[in-house]
This record gives C-alpha cells, sequence and structure tokens, in this order.
C-alpha cells in the first residue's frame, strides 16, 4: 500500500513537472482571448469587431485595436499590447490563413444569420477555446452543399486547397497508422484525395523508377516524416519482404530488385548470394509458393529460363503448379504456359 | 492557367560516377468542367481507382459525375516503363462506375485488363466501398478478383471509431502475392499462399502535445502464423510542432523472420531558420545468421532556410548492415521552393444556403 501510494505520488510530481513540456500547462504569457467573459456580460460582438459588418474579401482582418479595448478598460493593468497576451498568437495566423484561402464575407453572413455572431462561432462561449475559426461542419449546418461535395467542386469556397497545404482538422483527419491506410481510404475517393494531393505525391512512391524522389530521400532533415523506407531499411528489406509476402509488388514492378541487387554484386552465385547453400535443392519451392514476388524480383523476365531448366514437362524439377491451379489461359499459345507446355510439348 | 485547365510535372535527373540518369515521373495535363462534373487528365500519371492496382501509365482517365452521386470513369494508356525503357504492344484499359448512396456511402466496382506483348497480363474485376455513417465511425474496404487465373487477388477493409482523444481502428486484408504479378510471368502460375492479416491500432493524445500510438497484427503466412506489433510516442515540443521527439519500439514475429527495433528521432528548431534533427534505429534481429548481431543506422543534419523559400541541409549517415559492416555517407541538398500563391480570384457566388 504504501509503495503504491509512493508510486502515485513520484508520478503525480514528475507529471506537474512535465506539465509545461506536455503542453498541460502554458509557459507562454499569452492565452485565449477572454471571449467567454465579454459574452456573458452581454458585450455585443460587433462592439469590438466593428469593422466586421462591413469586412470585404480582402483588406485588414476585424481584431480590435489596442484603442478599442481602452474604450472600457479604461486602466489597462500593463502598458504593452492587449493583443500580445490576451488571444494566442497562432489564432491571428489561422485568421490570416483563412482570408487568403477562403471565399467568404462576413457581411451576407451577418444578414443571414441576424447579427447572432455566436451562431457559426460557437467557441467563444467555451472557457478556453483552441480556435474561434467556425468548423468546417458548422458551415455545412446551413450550406448543406451536398452537390458539392458530391461533385469535389470546392473552389466555391476554398481558393485552392493543393496550394493552400493544410489538413483539416475536422473531418478526413489522417490518423493513425495512415501510410498503411491510406491505400483502403482512397479506393473510394481518390477523387476527393486529388482535392489537397497532386499527382507528384501519389508518384513520389507509386510511380516506376521514383527511388531518386522518394520524399524522405529528398527530405533529409525531416526525420519526422512517415514513410515505409525509412531509417535503415536497407539493412531490414529482406526481413520486411519475408514478414509481409507481396508488400513490394504493393508498389515495386516485379524486376524492382534487379537493378540494385547486381550493382550491390549480390545476385547470381557471387558469395554475397542471398539465398543459403543448398537453396536450389531445398526450400526454394516452398518460398516461391510463399512470396514469388520475391522471385521474380530478380529472377522474372529473362531470368524466368533459369526456372524452365528445371521445371519442364518431364524436366527432373517436378510440376510447380500448386494444388488446385486453374487458369483460363491456352496452356499451348499463351505466355507464360506454352515456355513448358509449348506446342508439341 | 486557365481556371479550367492545369499541368503538373516532375522530373529527375541524377549523375552517378559512370552515368547520367532520369526519369519523368509525372507530365500530365488536366481538363475539369468548372463545377466538377467532369475531367479528364491525359499524360504520365498514377492511375490509382477502386479496386484497381495503382499503376503508373501513358495515357487518359476521363471521370463524369452527377450530383444524385453518379460516377462513371474511363481509362487507357501504356504501363511506364523505368528510364525510358522500350514497350512491346503493353496496354491496359478499364473504368469504374460508382454511385453515392445515401449521402453516407459510396459503392463502385472496376473492371481493368493489361497486357503485355499483346498478352493478357492482368484481367481483374473488382468491388470497393467507403461509408461514414456517423461522424465518429467509418469504414472503407475494397476487393480485387483475377479473371485470369480465378481467385481473390487483394481484399483490405478498415473501420475506426474517433472519439475525444482516442481513434481505434481494425483492419483486414488478404493479399495473395501470386496474383499481383503479371499473368504472364512464370512465378504467377505457381499457385501462391495467400497471407492474411488482422489487425488493430489505437491512438491516443495523452496530453495536447504527446501522441501515443500502438497497433499489433495477426498474419496468416502460409509458413505459419505469427504476428507483428509497434508502440510510438510522439511529443511536440511546442504547439505547433515544429520540433519534436519520437520514439519507437517494433517486434516482428513471424515463421523464418524474427526482429525487434528500435527507433528515436529529434527535431529541434535553433532559431533564423536553423534546425538540427537525428535519427537513431538499431534492428536485432533473432537469427543473425552471420549478418551481424545488430544493424545500427544513424542520421544528424542540419538545416537552414530562408524567408525566399531557399534550403540548404547537410546531413551524415552511418550504418552497418548485413552487406556493410560499416557504411557513411554525407549528404548535402540545395532546394528552392517557388511561392505558387496567387491572387484571389473573385467570389464566385454566395451559396445557396438550404435553410
Amino acid at each position: 500500500m504504501r509503495a503504491r501510494l509512493t508510486l502515485a505520488m513520484i508520478l503525480s510530481v514528475a507529471l506537474a513537472a512535465c506539465a509545461g513540456i506536455l503542453g498541460l500547462r502554458h509557459d507562454s504569457p499569452s492565452h485565449p482571448f477572454e471571449h467567454r467573459a465579454h459574452v456573458l456580460k452581454g458585450i455585443n460582438c460587433v462592439e469590438c469587431h466593428a469593422d466586421v459588418s462591413s469586412a470585404g474579401e480582402t483588406g485588414p482582418l476585424h481584431f480590435p485595436t489596442d484603442a478599442v479595448c481602452r474604450r472600457c478598460h479604461e486602466k489597462p493593468h500593463d502598458e504593452r499590447s492587449c493583443s500580445g497576451c490576451h488571444g494566442e498568437p497562432y489564432v491571428r495566423q489561422a485568421a490570416e490563413l483563412a482570408r487568403a484561402q477562403l471565399r467568404f464575407e462576413h457581411p451576407t453572413h451577418m444578414v443571414a444569420v441576424r447579427g447572432d455572431c455566436v451562431r457559426c462561432h460557437a467557441q467563444v462561449v467555451e472557457s478556453r477555446p483552441d480556435s474561434v475559426l467556425p468548423k468546417m461542419a458548422s458551415c455545412f449546418g446551413c450550406h448543406e452543399h451536398r452537390d458539392q461535395w458530391t461533385l469535389r467542386d470546392c473552389d466555391g469556397c476554398h481558393v485552392g486547397l493543393q496550394a493552400e497545404g493544410t489538413p483539416p482538422d475536422d473531418h478526413i483527419v489522417h490518423d493513425g497508422d495512415f501510410i498503411r491506410e491510406h491505400g483502403v481510404r482512397a479506393a473510394s475517393a481518390r477523387d476527393l484525395c486529388a482535392s489537397c494531393h497532386t499527382e507528384r505525391q501519389c508518384a513520389s512512391c507509386h510511380g516506376e523508377g521514383t527511388v531518386p524522389a522518394l520524399p524522405w530521400k529528398l527530405a533529409l532533415g525531416d526525420v519526422s516524416l512517415s514513410g515505409l523506407h525509412r531509417a535503415g531499411f536497407a539493412a531490414r528489406h529482406a526481413e520486411e519482404a519475408r514478414a509481409d509476402p507481396g508488400i513490394c509488388t504493393t508498389c515495386h514492378t516485379e524486376s524492382s530488385c534487379v537493378d540494385c541487387h547486381t550493382r550491390e554484386n549480390v545476385a547470381g552465385t557471387t558469395a554475397r548470394s542471398p539465398h543459403p547453400p543448398g537453396w536450389a535443392n531445398g526450400e526454394h519451392g516452398v518460398q516461391a509458393r510463399i512470396d514469388p514476388t520475391s522471385c521474380a524480383g530478380c529472377h522474372g523476365g529473362a531470368g524466368e529460363q533459369l526456372c524452365v531448366g528445371c521445371h519442364r514437362v518431364g524436366g527432373p524439377g517436378g510440376n510447380p503448379h500448386g494444388p488446385g491451379f486453374t487458369s483460363r489461359k491456352n496452356a499451348h499459345h499463351d505466355l507464360p504456359c506454352r515456355l513448358c507446355h509449348g506446342v508439341g510439348g | 492557367m486557365r481556371p479550367w485547365v492545369s499541368a503538373e510535372g516532375l522530373v529527375w535527373a541524377g549523375a552517378g560516377a559512370a552515368s547520367v540518369t532520369g526519369d519523368v515521373l509525372v507530365l500530365s495535363v488536366r481538363l475539369h468542367e468548372p463545377h466538377g462534373v467532369a475531367e479528364a487528365r491525359a499524360g504520365r500519371f498514377v492511375l490509382a481507382t477502386g479496386a484497381i492496382h495503382p499503376v503508373q501509365i501513358d495515357g487518359a482517365h476521363v471521370t463524369a459525375r452527377a450530383p444524385w452521386g453518379s460516377m462513371v470513369e474511363t481509362f487507357g494508356g501504356l504501363p511506364v516503363v523505368p528510364r525510358f525503357g522500350a514497350r512491346s504492344y503493353d496496354w491496359l484499359a478499364g473504368g469504374r462506375v460508382a454511385q453515392k448512396v445515401a449521402n453516407a456511402m459510396t459503392l463502385g466496382v472496376s473492371y481493368v485488363q493489361r497486357r503485355e506483348d499483346g498478352e493478357i497480363s492482368n484481367e481483374e474485376v473488382g468491388a470497393d466501398l467507403a461509408a461514414v455513417p456517423a461522424r465518429w465511425f467509418d469504414v472503407a474496404a475494397f476487393g480485387a478478383y483475377d479473371v485470369t487465373t480465378p481467385g481473390l487477388a487483394e481484399a483490405r477493409a478498415s473501420a475506426a471509431v474517433r472519439w475525444t482523444d482516442w481513434r481505434v481502428e481494425l483492419f483486414a486484408s488478404q493479399l495473395s502475392p501470386g496474383r499481383l504479378l503479371p499473368a504472364t510471368s512464370l512465378f504467377s502460375v505457381l499457385g501462391d499462399l495467400p497471407s492474411q492479416t488482422l489487425g488493430g491500432t489505437v491512438r491516443w493524445r495523452a496530453a495536447p502535445r504527446l501522441d501515443l500510438l500502438a497497433s499489433g497484427a495477426g498474419q496468416d503466412v502460409a509458413a505459419g502464423l505469427g504476428g507483428n506489433g509497434w508502440l510510438r510516442a510522439t511529443l511536440r515540443l511546442d504547439d505547433h510542432g515544429n520540433g519534436s521527439l519520437g520514439l519507437e519500439l517494433r517486434r516482428v514475429d513471424v515463421p523464418d523472420v524474427q526482429w525487434t527495433g528500435v527507433r528515436a528521432i529529434s527535431t529541434v528548431p535553433l532559431g533564423n531558420g536553423f534546425r538540427y534533427s537525428s535519427e537513431i534505429e538499431i534492428v536485432v534481429p533473432d537469427h543473425p545468421d552471420g549478418r551481424g548481431v545488430a544493424w545500427p543506422w544513424g542520421l544528424s543534419s542540419l538545416s537552414w532556410r530562408s524567408m525566399k523559400g531557399w534550403e540548404v541541409a547537410g546531413a551524415l549517415e552511418a550504418s552497418s548492415t548485413p552487406l556493410h559492416r560499416y557504411e557513411a555517407d554525407a549528404l548535402v541538398r540545395l532546394s528552392c521552393a517557388l511561392d505558387t500563391t496567387t491572387a484571389k480570384p473573385p467570389l464566385r457566388g454566395e451559396p445557396t444556403a438550404s435553410r
């Protein structure tokens, strides 16, 4: 019991000590603006954000100046600018980004909601909101945009999603192990992905001959960038391939391995051959059935003749087909059947 | 360019000790009707839609959509051969039809036929599904059926639930490696043994700057049952994630392949545009078989980015692999990102309010 109490105390002290690092306690003097207190006092938004009713798509943002604050707070407690502490810097940055990247005018919306700003900026009533920018879901509360969403017609509101490069925070969140997940997520929604992502991003991984342009090869300093081939992949690539048969073929063609293996002199009958001694007489048949893509990585194309030398009809290698093998191909005319079963075979 | 046309290109070139090489990864033009009803892509691009295996082609892809949620796609072209290699009557063609149901689900059916040397190389039909029944729950799946050598080529499914700081995903897949090969390959007729995976991933935002991620999966890889799992912690050093520390532990244990790995990363902004990053990985195989008891790898880099988009980065990379006992490389990169921001076009018209 005493040990548990001690452990709990140690954990509590450690957590308190790390609170700043973990983001539980803010070290910066700035904090979210006290919107809630102003709302509860019954102060109308436009008393401070006076320009918002006439703000167009361009021009200055509608943030109040110190002079506006001092109309009520006649004796400020500090000589510094109010916005230096009252309000997070990133709120202003987010507003500037929205001004640049969204087609939006406050005046028309002010009329539609009859001056009730909280209908969109619902977070102002929270005590410490992360942001007061309306989420896209709240836009969809009035503007259903079903047709636009179906037609992937984002340009009505977004200036250019591909140039904006801002990940959405409330929909289509790329969360968890998204590198693995993205394929199945994109299958039904390629065009939705293309709303924000360029062809270049797909081709950087899924293109042929793409290795020199891999994003994590180019971004050598961005160690937090996700990627299957990060870090010491060269050392563990054989283990990765064997642990997940066929995974390499998801992006690479069947002849991708041979370039590198030839360059590194691990192909053929050299001492660096990746195959263990006695490979040809032992396990190779079973392993080939588990992951034929690995075999094809080096022995595809012309290299297939190596197999046909033994695995021909009447040859010493015997029948390479697995149990229950069927094919719609013509055994005597189509490739690769005719390599073994050629006319007269 | 005009609002209905855009173009994109990505070309690389490099020089080695004995040769100069390069390739075109993307070179495409996209025409699209401004309201999204139709679009066409032509040139070199990655074709990926529905259950069709992604393939880079020189060809065209046309899409038509209707406001009631129907979509028709058709495509055709020549599969790309790296480094401008020669082709001999290789082509593919196919299409996909999809329908949105109740504004929460999309169902699609696809078909593709690929030929090499004029022979059928792949012929597949597929189905795909994506659904978001609730804001906290979504599911996606696809399956591709090999018509040439009848059987399931590939199937994947993922379902995720999200609430507050948690996200839990369950995933499953079946992959038949031999069917991913061209049907003209001798290795496609071995009657391969498909592998199955069933697993889950949990993400917990333990603190505003601390993310914990855990994943585990059971695998049936034909040679027997096994599994793999990893734990990852990411601590952002500031609210914007400009700096971060990360630690990952991983274990793979399937028949014939067992290893344990640990990886640590750090990115620290130094001010005035400078940033220091380092990454270390150590992999310990259970059965070294003369390839070294551990395979360490490390990278340490310093980069500087100017306000005008120029970036200079230098790094030292060192490793010990099964192939090379010691290996060290010095890497240098100079890049420039051009500002593509354009003036905001005029408002196209106030969207119609539905109520």
